[in-house]
């Protein structure tokens, strides 16, 4: 069969490429600030047998959330054609839209994260801030830190989620549209908050915490990986067509292949290499090579979780129903 | 209030392409842009090969996804059924670009709000055709009311064979086609 098409658009037909890195990068770091952000949450929370958990250091995540979370939303407006008419996004709220409740759950988590930020900061911290309000908000906030933190993991699981809804509903795009997409999204975005908890910590126990975490996420990412691909396959044609480029050998297709292998390596290693970080023995103070190895297990997920991301928004939009008219 | 459809002839379609130069040209598409296209699809093995002309534009659908993905309330639809945007509230999300299966939008890469086809309604609000009806030599696209069991759109789809683009997406289009190579019984 030959197919000839004239006059068509050469931007929506055949291929579509309209979201590119900046929505990749903001997919990426909005899991990365929503899985942050439960985590934190579970080191404040968590029982810490007459420890005091990092303290000194646990104050530094809330702090970096709402940065990360500003540079993805820094680059998703960088990706809006018309950035002066954003605005509309706040005049409106529809129901039936995901991207409407991701504009509204970006505006409600803001005073979240600055309020959680506040309340965990240490004393001699909040000492040195100059204006006085800030430093008033914050010492009124500091008694209510496990609270904030409780409402951080809801908002944390709706922020992570709700990309992955967003993907999800699109029925025009097979790859995308996928029931089991959000929880990807929500496995992957807690993974790499574990993994970014467990470079940024200082104490053995804090880090070990979070490796244990950790294992158990990057296994249940790579089953629900497998599962995605799998629903795909047994799929009608459309489905089956959406994965195909992740299986192609072909020079067209290439990234996408590396994106699987570049996944099949890190995740797994990833996961032994943790195993081995907390079955083995540690002194009382982390060795250099134990440093080294964690954190370099910890980018591994990085890594992975931003792979994910990327392959997903731009193997998504080649995934369409133009050739089954 | 009328319920606008277009019901596309495929039999009469000559691929002269004057309704794409005709939409250009009424709603100032930017070069390089095509609010509506003619596909040319060749099937079978030569010599026995048959040909097909395909108009595609927005379908117009009763159940559209690109409305639903909005953030902003720009893409809507009208009362008479058609779809249109509100270049106003359009912030250049592409979200609608990525909801629609028949991927007939496009940012305008003059203005920056998203664009497709509108039936022409400014016509409509005149009484005229969109402008690729009316420079249609072939007669090959037909647009009226459904809901008018006199029109002639009415009329064909009563009397043909006809079928609309990727029904199992579920977005109920307004856009008809007589099929172009009917059964012979």
């Amino acid at each position: 069969m030959e197919l000839h098409i004239v006059g068509t658009n050469a931007i929506t037909y055949p291929a579509m490429h309209v979201w590119d890195w900046r929505v990749a990068s903001y997919l990426f770091l909005g899991g990365l600030s929503g899985g942050l952000m439960i985590m934190s949450a579970v080191n404040y929370i968590r029982p810490k047998n007459g420890q005091n958990a990092d303290t000194l250091n646990a104050w530094k995540i809330p702090v970096l959330i709402p940065i990360l979370l500003t540079i993805g939303l820094i680059f998703l407006n960088l990706d809006l054609e018309r950035k002066l008419h954003a605005f509309w996004f706040y005049l409106t709220f529809k129901p039936v839209s995901p991207m409407s409740w991701g504009a509204w759950i970006v505006l409600i988590i803001y005073p979240l994260l600055i309020a959680y930020a506040l309340a965990a900061l240490p004393d001699n911290i909040t000492r040195t801030i100059k204006y006085p309000t800030i430093r008033n908000w914050a010492d009124a906030l500091k008694p209510h830190l496990l609270k904030l933190a409780k409402v951080n993991i809801i908002a944390g699981v709706l922020l992570a989620i709700y990309t992955g809804i967003l993907l999800s509903s699109l029925v025009a795009r097979p790859l995308w549209n996928s029931p089991i997409l959000p929880v990807l999204f929500l496995t992957s975005g807690m993974s790499t908050g574990a993994a970014l908890m467990i470079i940024l910590a200082k104490t053995k126990e804090m880090k070990l915490f979070f490796t244990k975490i950790d294992i158990w996420l990057i296994m249940a990412e790579l089953l629900i990986l497998v599962l995605m691909f799998y629903g795909h396959y047994v799929g009608d044609a459309v489905h089956q067509q959406a994965i195909a480029p992740f299986f192609s050998t072909s020079h067209e297709f290439f990234p996408y292949f590396l994106s699987i292998v570049v996944l099949g390596i890190c995740l797994p290693l990833a996961v032994v290499l943790k195993f081995l970080e907390v079955t083995g023995e540690h002194t009382e103070e982390l060795t250099t090579s134990s440093l080294l190895m964690m954190n370099f297990s910890a980018l591994l997920v990085l890594v992975g979780g931003a792979v994910i991301r990327f392959a997903l928004v731009y193997a998504g939009q080649l995934s369409g129903y133009s050739s089954y008219l | 209030m009328p319920r606008y459809v277009m019901v596309i002839d495929q039999s009469r379609c000559i691929g002269c392409m004057s309704c794409v130069v005709a939409c250009k040209r009424e709603n100032d598409v930017p070069p390089e842009q095509y609010r509506t296209r003619v596909v040319e699809m060749v099937r079978g093995e030569f010599p026995r090969l048959r040909t097909e002309m395909r108009s595609e534009l927005c379908n117009h659908c009763d159940d559209p996804p690109c409305v639903h993905i909005c953030p902003t309330g720009a893409s809507h639809q009208e009362k008479d059924g058609t779809v249109q945007i509100d270049r106003r509230k359009c912030v250049g999300c592409k979200a609608c670009i990525t909801a629609c299966p028949y991927d007939v939008r496009y940012i305008n890469e003059e203005h920056g709000y998203a664009d497709k086809c509108s039936f022409c309604q400014h016509r409509l609000k005149e009484g005229k055709e969109p402008a690729c009806v009316a420079t249609c030599v072939g007669r090959s696209r037909i647009f009226g009311d459904l809901d008018d069991p006199n029109s002639e759109v009415s009329q064909l789809l009563r009397e043909n064979s006809w079928r609309v683009l990727k029904p199992e997406v579920g977005t109920k289009p307004h856009v008809y086609y007589i099929n172009q190579f009917p059964r012979k019984s």
